[in-house]
């Protein structure tokens, strides 16, 4: 099972978390200070940290850094309620592998520790299945269950990056940064538009919808249907 | 010093003031007199001299037997008695003369020495200046004057001068105080209004006179920062006061859906149908709060670190690409015209999120089925991006508005109206220019990398 420390002094926000990370199967623990956080990091082998960066003592970033230091790699989540990207820039500086300002949404906050815990990817593979779906990345068709799926070029990037995720929920902020390259919270629903239209090409009518949209947030594809 | 010094700073000052001005008085005075009394004195000494030169001169040309007579004559004549006169032979016996015997000294010249006089009654030693000089047949005269004189006109110089440094130490401490008593007159009209500022009256401004002196000058530019100060205070409570209207509205319309769903739902249908709504409305509440922090986080200025070169046109390609199925969604039409752009210093994603809110308000405020223009117009140091509409466009007088927190001209759509005050932090932010064209519904991105 996997095995998140979460470091969080605010009772609300931790217990918040921490129903949601046992609903969704992870084995969490929470410590609500620097120093429990160090010492439980150093006994036990977590698979992720996921860290606030105002601790009653002293700076999250700080425990962060000394774990790097001492060479342990575990990924970390960074929290802050400070939202400003010089923050964010420091925060992975220090050693965090993603940084989720607050307020933020519990579904944003699982899916982005998904992404973390997943492997990384091999990018350089260039045929991707998942359930009835086919894609090859070197003549850039794509097919379900033998049917054609006429995607432009945008789509099948969509596409890859959601096969490549299966099963994980994908926001809508993570598909505008990996997919197209900005980091922003757009206004409108353009992303959702993009997805819309890829899911009408992928779901045919009478076929069971592989891509689901996850209330509020984001999308899951799920190569069970 | 410091312990018989009143230990209110104030009247301190007004001591130091006063005296500084004493002790200037007295070096003044001092140095007057000195120089008062080596030019008087030295003329003084000169006419002394000149005196007993003539002496000399003249009993030289006397005949030897007649120069006895004539030195009584003139004794008798000086009725001050304030002159000696002795005429000694050869072996320095006195012949005639109010002075007992010849002193040591030079024969040249004029020197200050002890005589003793013979006819001052009462008197057996006397300070004088004389001259003593040899005559033609072995005659030696003695011719001097008394210094009680020019003792006395010394003791009359200090004399004046202490009497005169009377009046003045006490008018150096009259002035002292009243200097003083002004300075902190102005001090405490200072320390008044801004004890009053500090606690919260902001409207308060220091007096400045019509012709300020440097003080005056100082509170004229304290009441600049006052102004600007003032203005910034105003701003941030307007800034509070929107904030809270803006949260006021969707708070309340979720107060009463949890609530009546609280009272009405009856099944766990439609408890997740208000829970749902009532996660969009706080998804609403958290969009606002997330854009406020980001204009927060523009106008701190922190990110140009983070500025490395883009390229305008892929930028405004990409920004098409984004925007294109969702304005086909709403009926519109998309024209992009590209040009290459030389690069500028920027932060991409904060340029496209710029483009993406100026291409969103075109297509909110732009006629249903109209169109939508995303122009790259290149120079020679950037680009200039516009994104226009076939509305009828922002009316000048609202332009300057626009750019304002929360500022929505058309209250109908919905938004919060942060749009084009987060375009124009980020504009900002880069040093480009945000403006309107004229005669048309269009903005204008000018991007150019400052110099």
């Amino acid at each position: 099972m996997t095995r998140i420390l979460l470091i969080e002094d605010d009772d609300g926000t931790a217990d918040e978390i921490l129903l949601e990370l046992a609903a969704s199967g992870y084995e969490a623990e929470r410590a609500g200070n620097l120093a429990l956080a160090g010492e439980r990091a150093r006994a036990a082998a977590f698979d992720l940290l996921v860290l606030d960066r105002q601790l009653p003592d002293g700076e999250g970033l700080a425990l962060l850094a000394d774990l790097r230091a001492e060479g342990r790699r575990t990924p970390a989540l960074v929290l802050s309620a400070l939202g400003s990207l010089d923050d964010r820039v420091r925060g992975l500086r220090a050693g965090g592998d993603d940084y989720l300002p607050k307020p933020f949404a519990l579904v944003e906050l699982i899916a982005r520790i998904e992404a973390l815990l997943r492997r990384p990817d091999d990018s350089r593979e260039t045929r991707l299945i998942a359930g009835p779906l086919d894609l090859d990345l070197l003549t850039g068709q794509a097919t379900r269950g033998g049917r054609q799926l006429d995607l432009l070029p945008r789509e099948l990037k969509l596409l890859d990056y959601m096969v490549r995720r299966a099963g994980s929920i994908v926001t809508r902020s993570m598909l505008l940064r990996d997919v197209w390259g900005y980091s922003f919270e757009p206004n409108s629903n353009v992303v959702d538009v993009h997805m819309g239209r890829l899911r009408r090409k992928v779901d045919g009518e009478g076929e069971a919808p592989l891509i689901r949209n996850v209330r509020g947030q984001g999308y899951v594809l799920d190569p069970a249907g | 010093m410091s312990s018989i010094l009143p230990a209110d700073p104030r009247a301190r000052a007004t001591w130091r003031w006063g005296g500084a001005l004493a002790a200037i008085l007295i070096v003044q005075s001092l140095l007057l007199a000195a120089v008062f009394w080596a030019l008087a004195n030295g003329s003084h000494r000169r006419a002394i001299e000149h005196a007993l030169t003539d002496d000399c001169t003249f009993f030289a040309l006397t005949p030897p037997v007649e120069r006895a007579d004539e030195l009584r004559e003139r004794l008798s004549r000086d009725i001050h008695r304030d002159h000696f006169l002795g005429l000694f032979d050869g072996r320095g016996r006195l012949i005639a003369g109010n002075v007992a015997r010849l002193p040591a000294g030079p024969t040249a010249g004029s020197f200050v020495t002890t005589v003793i006089p013979t006819q001052l009654p009462g008197k057996t030693s006397d300070e004088a200046r004389v001259t003593i000089c040899r005559l033609p047949g072995d005659m030696t005269l003695l011719s001097g004057v008394d210094l009680d004189d020019t003792e006395a006109s010394l003791a009359l110089v200090w004399q004046s001068l202490l009497l005169a440094l009377i009046p003045g130490l006490g008018l150096a401490i009259v002035f002292g105080l009243v200097a003083g008593r002004r300075a902190a007159r102005q001090v405490d009209a200072v320390r008044d209004l801004t004890r009053r500022i500090v606690a919260g009256d902001l409207r308060q401004r220091l007096p400045v006179g019509s012709d300020p002196d440097s003080f005056g000058m100082l509170c004229a530019h304290i009441n600049t920062m006052l102004d600007r100060l003032e203005a910034l205070v105003a701003e941030v409570r307007g800034i509070g006061d929107d904030i809270a209207h803006q949260m006021r509205t969707p708070l309340t319309r979720l107060r009463a859906r949890l609530d009546r769903s609280l009272r009405d739902a009856r099944d766990p249908a439609a408890f997740a149908e208000a829970a749902e709504g009532a996660l969009e409305e706080v998804d609403a509440l958290l969009g606002v709060v997330a854009a406020l922090l980001r204009l927060r986080e523009m106008e701190d200025h922190a990110r140009r670190s983070r500025f490395a070169p883009v390229d305008l046109a892929r930028l405004v390609d990409d920004a098409c690409d984004l925007h294109r199925p969702l304005a086909e969604d709403r009926g519109l039409v998309l024209d992009c015209a590209i040009s290459p752009a030389p690069p500028v210093e920027g932060d991409a994603s904060l340029l496209m999120e710029a483009i993406a809110n100026l291409i969103d308000n075109a297509m909110k405020f732009g006629p249903p089925g109209g169109r939508v223009g995303i122009e790259l117009i290149p120079h020679a140091d950037g680009g200039t991006i516009r994104v226009s509409d076939s509305g009828t466009g922002i009316p000048p007088a609202e332009r300057a508005a626009v750019t304002q927190r929360f500022y929505r001209g058309r209250r109908q759509v919905e938004g919060a109206g942060l749009g084009l005050s987060l375009v124009k932090a980020i504009a900002d932010l880069h040093g480009f220019e945000l403006r309107f064209a004229e005669g048309r519904s269009a903005v204008e991105l000018v991007c150019r990398t400052p110099r």
